[in-house]
């Protein structure tokens, strides 16, 4: 029995009913400042957010930065009359990490490597959100036997051994472009981002405000995109960032061994496989892009782990 | 506790159907069909129309299916393309070269993951703890096969301690039995340690948390306030604990005995069913991909199977209710 | 005769990223062979803590005893070697903890708990161990003990865990039990029932109490002497009858009075205090009360010291809440007086009936 009650602010300022005042909305704003200050304290996930839009950023501008032009692609610029000494170089002044087996300047190769991965990474992820999301949110929403089906399916897939599959689909399916890589991974990436995000959908979808708000008249599509989704986003976008991460190891599999992107395009898994043959002579093209996709992931895991701790609310904020 | 094991056999079973609808359906999903899975190109037309009308291929698709299933369940799958053997013997052959591998992995993961797992909860925000936690993200950030390679570069061919390819040494004569022992002992390092540091370094994170989790639980305050020494209570009451649920994640890991070890035994040219997985991409040899994905299919669902049940055996709450 | 433990200035206090959590401010208090003592409080006043302190039960990183002595058989238990505090611990002074469930290993079996303070400190083993252990099972009051003695937690009801734990807790003999909130988990008729059990082992043992809760009916029948506590300290103590019949701390008024009564005739509505605890990252530096407190004066925000307002009672207030000049004042802030103050609450002395 509580011997003490602690009357509401409501009731001290005499206001009879919560209205959907202007301090609401400054609410939320304030949770979003709160999560952003959480992560902020995150030392490893600010450093991983630091370096990764350092990356990025480099492989944007990566035709600037090392041609001065936006159309340059060392793929296929391979200077005319090499001389033998410019061929596997080491590192010059003129070539920081080199040059490869054509003379190309290895450098630029890493950093247009780099926009591919990136691309394949991040466009991945996009298509297997999209469809697990989407088909979460329905399994979570509607239930029964919607529900039912769904996530047998999402079992069965998450039964199947993943890197196994992959390399089947590829075999199948695959014709080295970036297109088909990029669907191929997405594919058997969406079943874990369905469940997540209809665990959170039956979680979410006996709060009363939704009640509320079907009595005003909303729709359950409108339910669905403008109330329940927002609220659900924090597990979506710390799914999705630790899925860019494992998506480009992925790719970076299937390119080393053959079976995903093939030459014009070169990721960095491109170059991993390419740096085989001349492995004796250049030791660094095996080392380099390697390290770049150990980086890179890295920073992922930092940012998408960062975010999950911001994010939970057991970390109440006092 | 005999319903929850009968339950979950039944929906095992019953993914493991779903399972083989989608395999049969991504056989007929494949460009040029099912024939390009069943015939090998090799074949003369003659042979080609009689292995037609044996699986039924000239039927239709509900009879295929059947019949591909009855052959299935009876263990046969076609044969090689390659080798012209049965898919059963070739895969039959090299599985024990891969259960080698992944035992000898699993062992080593276990005990290194224990220990850190332990070490990190203990020594909490301590510069152990920090260590081993950067070494558990970059466990989970390396690209296997990149760090195998690596490894193979390092230890084989720049300082030359440790064999980097295959089983054992091409050249045995005059081996006794200790020496083929050794031969093989030392073979297994490399392989083993790179399968092994993925199950690092999600084991031991795992554990951490679990730990910490389980050392702030009221009971664990009991047990201080009976006195008991820090020992006692770290082994007999917050570890075992902590153990609980690790145990079925161990089972669940050990599920992808089929698949994980391809990367690391195509480029450790290791003579299990990885590697023969990889030649068979590379020849395109379908009924051996084929029958390597129900069968890693299977072990998964197993072995989910073993980690609940054993979760039941262990955790008396769902024992005894 | 001397007091089995004496607690001189106790401070505990808890390292927080957002600060200082102040959370035990100078408490003192002994405690008498046999004697039962019930510390009240709401949540946040620091009862459990000034408890948990006693046997340095406080996970030490982010909690600290900064300051105070808590003096059992002539040795300071806030200095003491870890091994020596822990041949007390569960032995010489052992405690009880709110929610049974969590507090039991739940995937150990219950015989297995009790048998570690039988065979730590009463160093028996085996047969002996295992009959002393079902006969303790007995003693609490679990049927069938030989047989329920193999059951896990989960097994039982949450009054019976209790009573397991009040097992545990009397394995060794203590001579001192502390109960934090042990009935606040369970039903009010288990309630009562745990109450009694306590009750009754306390004569047969001769073992002290403390016996922590929020819930003034709780300590009503079993203690002896009530403290009670408010942000970290002793606003008011005296002997339970004493207490009811004469409260002086206007917190304990606000206590008092919003307990409901089965009597209560023409009383309207349930009084509640108003305001919140303060922040106990910054404490005042006066009185802790003064914001809520309907008698509070200027002098307030200057520490009120130990007022002795009877026998073996004392408040810490500047107020003379029998006044009736300040009754007056306060009923204009607001203050509804107990029927009627100075006089008698309860009528005659009184055990509660809960």
């Amino acid at each position: 029995m509580e011997i003490l009650q602690q009357p509401d602010a409501s009731q001290q300022s005499g206001i009879a009913a919560i209205e959907l005042t202007p301090d609401l909305v400054r609410k939320r704003r304030g949770q979003l400042r709160i999560i952003f200050d959480r992560f902020v304290r995150n030392r490893a996930a600010v450093a991983g957010a630091i370096v990764l839009s350092i990356i990025i950023l480099m492989a944007i501008f990566a035709p600037i930065i090392t041609h001065q032009t936006a159309t340059y692609d060392p793929a296929n610029t391979i200077p005319d009359h090499p001389k033998p000494s410019d061929l596997l170089a080491g590192p010059s002044w003129a070539h920081p990490m080199g040059t490869d087996e054509l003379g190309r300047d290895f450098f630029a190769r890493m950093l247009f490597g780099a926009q591919v991965s990136l691309l394949v990474g991040f466009s991945s992820m996009l298509v297997a959100i999209v469809i697990g999301a989407s088909l979460g949110a329905i399994a979570g929403y509607y239930g029964g036997w919607i529900d039912n089906v769904l996530m047998r399916v999402v079992d069965a897939m998450l039964a199947l051994p993943y890197l196994l599959l992959l390399f089947v689909l590829s075999i199948i399916f695959s014709n080295g472009t970036v297109g088909t890589v990029v669907l191929i991974i997405a594919i058997l990436a969406w079943p874990a981002t369905a469940r997540i995000v209809r665990g959170e959908f039956l979680a979410l979808k006996h709060q009363e405000f939704l009640m509320a708000t079907r009595t005003l008249g909303a729709g359950d599509l409108r339910l669905i995109l403008r109330h329940i989704l927002p609220n659900a986003a924090g597990p979506i976008i710390v799914n999705a960032t630790l899925l860019v991460g494992l998506n480009i190891i992925n790719e970076s599999v299937l390119s080393f061994f053959g079976f995903g992107l093939t030459p014009p395009q070169s990721s960095w898994g491109v170059l991993l496989g390419q740096s085989q043959t001349f492995f004796n002579a250049a030791p660094r093209m095996l080392y380099l892009p390697g390290f770049a996709i150990l980086i890179t992931v890295l920073c992922f895991n930092l940012i998408g782990d960062g975010l999950r701790d911001a994010l939970d609310p057991h970390l109440t904020l006092r | 506790m005999r319903r929850y094991v009968i339950r979950r056999l039944i929906q095992a079973v019953f993914i493991l159907f779903l399972l083989s609808i989608g395999l049969f359906a991504l056989i007929h999903a494949i460009p040029g069909g099912p024939e390009r899975v069943f015939l090998s190109p090799h074949q003369t037309e003659a042979a080609r129309k009689a292995i037609i009308h044996n699986l039924g291929l000239d039927q239709p698709l509900p009879i295929q299916y059947w019949n591909w299933l009855k052959s299935a369940l009876h263990g046969d799958f076609g044969t090689s393309f390659t080798d012209n053997q049965s898919v059963a013997s070739d895969i039959f052959a090299r599985f024990p070269a891969t259960m080698e591998l992944f035992v000898a992995s699993l062992s080593f993961a276990l005990v290194v993951s224990i220990i850190f797992g332990v070490v990190a909860a203990v020594r909490q925000y301590s510069i152990t703890d920090y260590t081993l936690t950067i070494l558990s993200y970059l466990g989970i950030s390396l690209p296997v096969f990149w760090f195998a390679l690596i490894l193979q570069t390092i230890f084989g061919v720049q300082l030359r301690v440790l064999p980097v390819f295959g089983q054992s040494s091409p050249v045995t004569t005059g081996f006794n039995a200790f020496d083929h022992i050794q031969d093989y002992a030392v073979h297994l390092i490399l392989p083993a340690i790179v399968l092994s540091i993925l199950f690092i370094a999600g084991w031991s994170r795992y554990l951490r948390s679990s730990m910490l989790d389980t050392v702030k639980q009221d009971y664990v305050r009991t047990a201080r306030a009976k006195g008991l020494s820090s020992r006692v209570i770290f082994f007999r009451h917050a570890l075992r604990n902590a153990l609980i649920p690790f145990i079925t994640v161990v089972a669940i890991d050990f599920g992808g005995i089929a698949s994980g070890a391809v990367i690391t035994e195509t480029v450790f040219a290791w003579p299990g069913i990885g590697y023969l997985f990889y030649d068979a991409l590379n020849d395109r040899d379908y009924p051996i991909l084929m029958a390597m994905l129900l069968l890693a299919a299977a072990f998964v669902i197993m072995f989910n199977l073993i980690a609940d049940i054993l979760y039941g055996v262990v955790d008396p709450r769902i024992r005894y209710s | 005769m001397a007091p089995i433990l004496e607690v001189k200035g106790l401070k505990t206090q808890f390292r927080t990223r957002d600060g200082t959590i102040k959370a035990v401010n100078g408490v003192s208090f002994d405690l008498d062979e046999g004697e039962t003592i019930g510390i009240v409080g709401e949540s946040g006043s620091g009862k459990s803590v000034t408890s948990l302190s006693i046997l340095r039960l406080l996970p030490t990183p982010p909690a600290e005893i900064v300051e105070g002595e808590v003096l059992f058989e002539d040795k300071d238990l806030t200095e003491l070697d870890e091994r020596d505090l822990r041949k007390i611990r569960g032995g010489k002074i052992s405690m009880i903890f709110q929610d049974p469930m969590s507090s039991l290993n739940p995937v150990m079996r219950i015989g297995q708990q009790l048998l570690e303070p039988i065979n730590l400190h009463l160093g028996l083993k085996g047969d002996v161990a295992y009959r002393r252990a079902v006969e303790l099972l007995r003693a609490v009051g679990i049927p069938d003990p030989e047989r329920r003695i193999r059951g896990y937690p989960h097994e039982f009801s949450g009054g019976m865990r209790q009573r397991v734990m009040i097992a545990i807790a009397i394995a060794a003999n203590p001579k001192l039990l502390i109960a934090d909130e042990p009935t606040t988990a369970l039903d009010v008729t288990v309630q009562a029932q745990i109450l009694d059990l306590i009750g009754q082992l306390r004569k047969e043992l001769h073992t002290s109490v403390i016996l922590i809760t929020h819930d003034l009916g709780v300590v009503a029948g079993i203690a002896d002497r009530i403290l009670v506590m408010y942000a970290g300290h002793i606003v008011e103590r005296a002997p339970t009858d004493e207490l009811f019949a004469n409260p002086r701390h206007p917190y304990t008024l606000g206590l008092l009075a919003s307990v409901p009564r089965l009597d209560d005739v023409g009383v309207n509505e349930l009084q509640t205090i108003p305001g919140a605890p303060p922040d106990m990252l910054n404490p005042p530096a006066g009185c802790p009360f003064q914001p809520r407190c309907p008698f509070a004066i200027e002098k307030c925000k200057t520490f009120p010291p130990d007022v002795t307002v009877g026998r073996e009672h004392k408040s810490a207030c500047w107020v003379d809440v029998t006044a009736p000049a300040e009754i007056e004042r306060a009923k204009q802030r607001g203050f509804i007086p107990l029927r009627p103050v100075g006089g008698s609450f309860i009528g005659e002395t009184q055990r509660s009936v809960q």
